[in-house]
């Protein structure tokens, strides 16, 4: 099972800056990470909001580092097991 | 949690100043935006919400103060980092860094221990103008009484500060704002490495040769370490095996690894962000010709800010700083190659 990795859709004010980017991965493609581990950041202006891992499993990203993203946005997904 | 995860430096400084803290109670940080920005260069983000504010203290602006309140919090038992925002700003607080935290150990005969961190923001080459694009390494260097430690990436980021934090001198901790792994500034993907969970230290003292080679030796630091990194594989091509030495640390200096190196390349390119008179590059080159002037088969070649305030103007500023052609042109001198000039 695949959970998605989204970002929440009031993770920031979209009416103040419309997109943000995302920042750093801080697994590769394809790591098994733990659910909870801070796997990427977005930066909205200069402020950076971590991401965290919504599941344990690999990782897929699925908007590269320096991707723009929205509020709601799917950066990539956790398949489980 | 999972030890493979790649780490910025940023979060490296962070993780070992928070790891410390926790071990530590005597452990704190103050400086300017350190506690409710997180630094301006985050390197103490989320240590606010973790430990409050009298352990993470923002500060006014007046360096001549609160690194003055650091040297009397240190010789009175604590273990302060204090971060200086950035390396350019020393002038106003000089005289708490060479004066006191420098000399009080020696001037109390011993009686009183300085364990205290300046860490501070280095480097150029973001258009930030002179007075924020120094790197001064030599300027602190020079000094009686520091030590002077200065990261490429996030594994020896975080072990040197630990170092740093459970020394019981004074340590000048120099990070390099285009290492950081911000997401508002271009670092190199190498700065960014696998971080051990756990608390390790990395000792001072001791350069890494972090690329092996035969021909020539490039003796670099910082910033400069990924920018000979991009020269030595350029060179590869050309069928030139370059040795890269990162010092990671200016003082205590390791003298012997450049020597060894020397010994069997017999060829020397130094690296320094820094200006040149007067600096690294000229001691490195001592160094290795007071202990023999025969290990060097060809005259070295130093590179570094020529001896200008670092400019403003993107070009200029690109022009003045060493990169990876003007390095793999002198690495190609030392070797009476062609196209040294580039």
């Amino acid at each position: 099972m695949a959970t998605e990795i989204t970002l929440a859709p009031d993770l920031w004010d979209a009416t103040v800056n419309p997109e943000g980017i995302v920042a750093n991965w801080f697994f590769q493609e394809g790591a098994s990470v733990g659910k909870g581990a801070t796997v990427a950041e977005i930066m909205v202006e200069k402020t950076t909001i971590d991401i965290v891992a919504p599941a344990a499993g690999r990782l897929h990203i699925s908007v590269a580092k320096d991707g723009v993203v929205k509020p709601g946005a799917v950066i990539g997904t956790i398949e489980e097991g | 949690m999972s030890s493979n995860r790649i780490m910025t430096v940023s979060r490296a400084i962070s993780e070992a100043i928070a790891q410390e803290m926790r071990a530590d109670p005597r452990v704190f940080v103050m400086g300017e935006d350190i506690a409710k920005y997180g630094g301006i260069f985050g390197s103490t983000a989320g240590l606010l919400a973790e430990f409050g504010e009298e352990r993470v203290r923002d500060t006014p602006i007046s360096e001549t103060g609160f690194i003055g309140a650091g040297v009397g919090a240190a010789m009175s038992g604590m273990r302060p980092i204090v971060e200086l925002m950035f390396v350019d700003f020393f002038g106003v607080c000089m005289d708490s860094i060479y004066n006191l935290a420098a000399k009080n150990i020696y001037f109390s005969g011993g009686h009183y221990k300085v364990p205290m961190v300046i860490m501070t923001a280095t480097g150029g080459g973001y258009s930030d103008a002179g007075q924020h694009s120094q790197t001064l390494h030599a300027t602190f260097a020079h000094l009686p009484g520091l030590k002077v430690v200065a990261p490429s990436n996030a594994y020896d980021a975080k072990g040197l500060m630990i170092s740093a934090i459970r020394d019981d001198s004074p340590v000048v901790f120099m990070f390099h704002k285009g290492l950081q792994g911000l997401a508002w500034m271009a670092s190199p993907e190498a700065a960014a490495t696998e971080l051990p969970e756990e608390a390790y230290t990395v000792p001072f003292g001791e350069a890494k040769v972090v690329r092996p080679g035969k021909d020539v030796t490039i003796v670099t630091l910082s910033m400069m370490v990924h920018r000979a990194l991009e020269a030595a594989k350029a060179l590869e091509k050309e069928g030139i095996d370059a040795e890269v030495i990162d010092l990671r640390t200016l003082v205590p200096l390791d003298r012997k690894t450049v020597i060894q190196s020397v010994a069997k390349t017999g060829r020397l390119v130094v690296v320094d962000e820094d200006y040149k008179s007067f600096g690294l590059t000229a001691e490195i080159l001592a160094s290795v010709v007071e202990e023999d002037p025969a290990y060097l088969k060809a005259a070295p070649r130093r590179l570094a800010v020529p001896d200008v305030p670092i400019p403003y103007s993107r070009p200029m500023e690109q022009f003045v700083l060493p990169d990876a052609e003007t390095i793999a042109a002198a690495v190609r001198g030392t070797l009476g190659k062609a196209r040294e000039a580039a």
